[in-house]
């Protein structure tokens, strides 16, 4: 197998793009994505492509890649994997490369949350997306989905909701000099803590907000990187792991085991341990789920996330950044381009482009949870060559 | 000799009146009811469900009543419409192994059961069917009313008692306000929490409940109807929370959610009868069944096994946003099934929204989860227990 790296990483700006179609934030992001190429990289040099997107927006999305992009004569596949969409099509464009089949492939997730009504978008997912006799007609709403687990956490941890807001601040901070981030707004613990109920125990400051967004990246087989770039970003592991898709089947609630095993085969792969890790942007779509993501990931013990967050390691500055970029919670989360967006960033901080800039940082790690918390991906990158 | 009554009350409301909740119907009631008056394993070959309220007038409201009542398929069921009078004829008529429901859905809501288990206790007395319309429900649910208490009471009720010769008071009258039943009725008659087909169950109730066998009587308008009830051997069960006002929750605006039919038949044995699949294999249970058993790998070798109908949430979550075509605020918890390893994911009832805390333990109780393309879709709900009692409900 051969090795793999990044060349190339470009994102549309995350937000509500009233004015830009699904077909037109396709095509942005691979071009943001081919001009981050230092050496330059014709789109024709593209030997396949996968688009992520997990709802569905002007019909046939690998057909929308191809004719948007202007890439008809490579074969393109659409992936849908829940909110982990965005690591699996990474994970499957890194396959093509390393088996050798092409040279360069491409990774595009995209969705375009809000071209239907605020109040509908999600519940109109969860008609398509949970089980149609058991689970749908209950109202199970992506936070609720969450919140169960949550809800449970905070009732064997001894973390509280105090802790949770402290996410959502940190992770607004983070957000304030990401360009591309969707709130770029400070907020307070006390507002996260008074705002209106969600989905119990989140408020409306725990979750994500719904946001349109492209994010794309280009993968080259190692004896072709140098034609692009003298600062590639190795790919060093990924895991995809899976978990019982209703929560009545799942034993134990304080944890995401899908990121247990998704963890499990990306650290094995990259030789690193939790500890290595310089830093990682993992899945905040609600606060809970970045603390528990702290203990499934190694980087606290169980039921001591809450410690964590107290050192404040979790800011650019501490000595495990999480998620520099603003995090689903404050840069957005378009589903499709999420997890690509999280390599995006990556990218930017091994080379030292990043708009919250970590100091000596030699690799990170991206994490997505999705679906009834069923799917985790994970991929991690690192500045080295791996092996070498 | 006896009959067993199941009564059910539902929680909402005020002392004088209960509503039903935003998730029951008279079918719902109906198998709250049934469930009570069938108590352990008891023989039914019929069931007569009566109300003015029946859920749908066609696409099934048998179905579902049987399924939750855990009936043999092949039950004969009658679905009347009709008030206390009908309840009493019926069960007079009853042959042993009758289950007489009666349901009240509109107003001073309440749903009662009787099952006559060996010779039926209940004879009929006197039949007058009299007409004085005061009040006329159309097939569209419109209703008209000139309802004058005096011409009901001089024209309607005394001369229905008048003609219908009875041999003396009756110990209660079912069907008529609390003042006009106490003057037509013997000394100490019991008040009773229904007006319609329930009523005279409740009546039924009242007297074995205190032991009292003799003559009971049912109104409903003019129609009017008496029997003499030997109540000895008789048992009662009750469920009957503390009355609470209604919950303040919203029906949020859109179109109902959609229904897959062939999905919903599929998981109707397994969400209505509340069965698990059980592996003929090595014993795993899966809810819902699963064709591939995750204990020893067979494939397709299960049969359903009946789950308990309480359990112990395990972890809980409130909706607060306006979720489209669904009632907001709502609560749902995944319950640990008691003496099982099952779990389920359910709607929380009978207390306002947010009071079902983890390790709080309960019933599991028939509601509508949802309306569905028009179609009821009924399943089980987490009925938390009270804070004094163990055991909400229960034999009295």
């Amino acid at each position: 197998m051969r090795r793999v790296a990044i060349v190339g990483a470009g994102m549309t700006a995350f937000g509500e793009h009233f004015n830009l179609g699904f077909k037109d934030l396709v095509p942005m992001a691979l071009s943001e994505a081919l001009a981050s190429v230092d050496k330059g990289m014709n789109r024709s040099e593209i030997g396949a492509a996968w688009l992520g997107e997990v709802g569905s927006t002007d019909g046939h999305g690998a057909g929308i890649l191809a004719d948007s992009c202007g890439l008809l004569d490579i074969p393109v596949t659409r992936t849908e994997n829940a909110c982990g969409t965005g690591q699996d099509i990474i994970r499957q464009a890194i396959y093509s490369v390393a088996s050798g089949h092409v040279d360069v492939a491409l990774a595009l997730g995209a969705d375009k949350v809000r071209d239907s009504s605020t109040a509908i978008t999600f519940w109109e997912w969860m008609g398509i997306t949970r089980d149609q006799a058991w689970d749908y007609p209950l109202g199970l709403i992506a936070p609720a989905n969450f919140a169960l687990h949550v809800s449970r956490y905070l009732h064997e941890a001894p973390a509280t909701r105090e802790h949770m807001a402290m996410i959502a601040v940190k992770n607004h901070f983070h957000a304030l000099n990401n360009p591309k981030a969707q709130l770029r707004t400070e907020i307070t613990v006390e507002q996260v803590l008074n705002a209106p109920l969600v989905a119990e125990p989140f408020g409306i400051y725990d979750c994500t907000p719904q946001a349109d967004g492209a994010a794309a990246v280009l993968l080259v087989a190692e004896e072709h990187v140098h034609k692009y770039t003298d600062k590639p970003a190795w790919v060093l592991g990924f895991g995809l792991g899976l978990d019982r898709l209703m929560h009545q089947h799942k034993r134990d609630m304080t944890s995401f085991p899908s990121t247990i095993k998704a963890a499990k085969q990306a650290y094995s792969m990259s030789g690193l341990t939790p500890k290595d890790i310089n830093f990682a942007e993992v899945h905040d779509c609600f606060t809970g789920v970045e603390l528990i993501t702290y203990e499934d990931l190694g980087f606290a013990e169980k039921f001591q996330g809450h410690k964590f967050v107290e050192s404040r390691a979790h800011y650019v500055g501490g000595s495990k950044p999480i998620n520099p970029s603003g995090g689903l919670k404050a840069k957005g989360h378009p589903p499709g381009a999420t997890g690509v967006s999280q390599c995006v960033e990556i990218f930017e901080q091994l080379r030292g482009e990043s708009h919250n800039q970590i100091d000596g940082v030699r690799n990170g790690l991206a994490l997505n949870i999705g679906g009834p918390t069923a799917v985790t991906g994970i991929t991690i990158l690192g500045k080295d060559k791996p092996g070498a | 000799m006896a009959i067993s009554i199941g009564t059910y009350l539902p929680p909402w409301g005020t002392e004088k009146a209960r509503v039903v909740g935003f998730d029951e119907d008279a079918l719902t009631m109906a198998v709250e009811a049934g469930r009570l008056a069938i108590g352990d394993g008891a023989t039914v070959t019929k069931v007569v469900f009566v109300s003015r309220e029946l859920p749908l007038l066609e696409g099934g409201n048998t179905a579902p009543l049987v399924a939750a009542l855990r009936l043999s398929q092949d039950v004969e069921v009658v679905e009347q419409i009709g008030g206390a009078p009908a309840v009493l004829s019926a069960l007079a008529s009853a042959m042993p192994g009758t289950l007489v429901i009666g349901v009240d859905a509109a107003t001073s809501a309440g749903a009662a059961a009787a099952l006559v288990a060996g010779s039926n206790p209940v004879s009929l007395v006197g039949r007058v069917q009299r007409g004085l319309p005061q009040r006329a429900r159309h097939a569209d649910g419109k209703i008209y009313a000139d309802e004058d208490g005096r011409v009901m009471r001089e024209m309607g009720v005394r001369g229905s008692i008048e003609a219908a010769e009875l041999p003396g008071k009756p110990l209660v009258i079912a069907g008529l306000g609390a003042r006009d039943a106490a003057s037509w009725s013997a000394a100490g008659a019991p008040a009773l929490p229904t007006q319609g087909a329930s009523s005279v169950l409740f009546a039924i109730a009242a007297l074995a409940e205190t032991g009292q066998s003799g003559l009971v009587a049912a109104f409903e308008q003019a129609a009017f109807a008496a029997a003499n009830v030997d109540v000895s051997g008789s048992t009662v069960r009750r469920i009957e929370r503390p009355v609470q006002p209604v919950a303040k929750r919203k029906l949020n605006p859109g179109e109902n959610i959609k229904i897959s039919l062939p999905a919903y038949t599929r998981a109707f044995d397994s969400k209505v009868r509340w069965q698990a699949g059980k592996c003929t294999k090595c014993g795993t249970l899966a809810l819902p069944p699963r064709h591939y058993c995750l204990g020893c790998g067979a494939d397709d070798s299960w049969e359903y096994t009946p789950l308990p109908f309480s359990g112990t949430v395990y972890t809980t979550t409130t909706v607060h946003v306006p979720v489209p075509a669904l009632t907001t605020p709502y609560t749902m918890a995944v319950v640990q099934c008691d003496g099982s390893d099952v779990r389920c994911l359910m709607p929380v009832t009978d207390v306002p929204p947010g009071n079902a805390k983890i390790g709080s333990h309960g019933r599991l109780a028939l509601r509508r989860i949802a309306m569905r393309t028009g179609v009821p879709d009924y399943g089980y709900a987490f009925s938390p227990d009270l804070p004094a009692e163990g055991q909400s409900g229960g034999a009295k």
